[in-house]
């Protein structure tokens, strides 16, 4: 990654039962994320996790890191790229990128180390003041 | 009984309805549940008020969009949260399609999601890429 200042990580531990929960707290009740019969069908081969729970993953990231200041208009662009397994530990990351210091590159890893959600993380100027000076509000 | 709605249905352009969902309680503890009680003082913690930003963007879709076919796949999100919802708000949430397209095979439905509070202030827009299953 072409980045600079890391952010501290932040983890969650991925449970059928934490799937089930989010399921519920979303009203996404695809059968991708519930069915092992059905989803073996699928080209997931297999129950997945939401993908927005690993949003929220790095909310909580961007929080434990930046604070509240953060949250000032905070425009975040991800991809999925691998799916999320039951059982999986989800670290969630990032760091600050060259070239432009409003950005940071937001990572979102499995237990393998391996990439599940990649994507940038665009802060408000006044934000990047801030965090560029190693403090949080 | 409305049929499923399949990827020749979508409209770019086309709104396709509203939902409106009330931050709640339930809400907040539903989310403590996975991610634990915050640490912050009184109030709505930031991201756990983001996260609930995205979950009522999920609730809009998944209550606007439907019947939708099993096996979709959310493939890439942007996600601008303007403001924090505070709890109690009712928040009205715009479902528009933005685009689709096929691409190796796969169909790709672009979604966009407008909340607003109460008071009318923009509090998020988000724009969802899925893999439509059929």
């Amino acid at each position: 990654m072409n980045s600079t200042q890391s952010l501290a990580t932040v983890s969650l531990a991925v449970e059928p039962e934490t799937i089930r929960a989010y399921a519920a707290l979303t009203d996404d009740f695809n059968p991708i994320h519930l069915d092992p019969v059905f989803a073996a069908t699928t080209p997931m081969g297999g129950v997945i996790a939401h993908g927005t729970m690993s949003i929220c993953l790095l909310w909580q990231m961007l929080e434990h890191n930046l604070g509240a200041a953060a949250f000032a208009a905070p425009d975040l662009d991800v991809r999925f790229l691998k799916p999320v397994r039951a059982g999986e530990v989800l670290t969630a990351g990032g760091a600050l990128s060259v070239g432009d210091p409003c950005v940071y590159d937001v990572w979102v890893r499995g237990t393998d180390g391996g990439d599940r959600v990649v994507g940038t993380l665009r802060l408000a100027p006044r934000t990047h003041v801030t965090a560029t000076e190693g403090g949080t509000q | 009984m409305k049929p499923t709605i399949t990827f020749d249905d979508f409209q770019p352009g086309q709104v396709l309805g509203e939902a409106v969902s009330t931050f709640d309680d339930s809400m907040t503890q539903g989310w403590q549940q996975i991610f634990g009680v915050p640490e912050a003082g009184p109030g709505t913690a930031p991201a756990e008020g983001a996260s609930l930003a995205v979950v009522l963007m999920m609730r809009a879709y998944c209550s606007v969009v439907t019947p939708r076919p099993p096996g979709n796949v959310h493939a890439r999100q942007r996600f601008v949260l303007h403001d924090i919802p505070q709890p109690g708000e009712s928040i009205h949430t715009v479902v528009a399609c933005a685009g689709k397209e096929i691409k190796r095979e796969r169909r790709y439905v672009e979604l966009r999601t407008e909340g607003h509070g109460c008071d009318g202030r923009p509090l998020f827009t988000g724009d969802m890429t899925l893999v439509w299953a059929r």
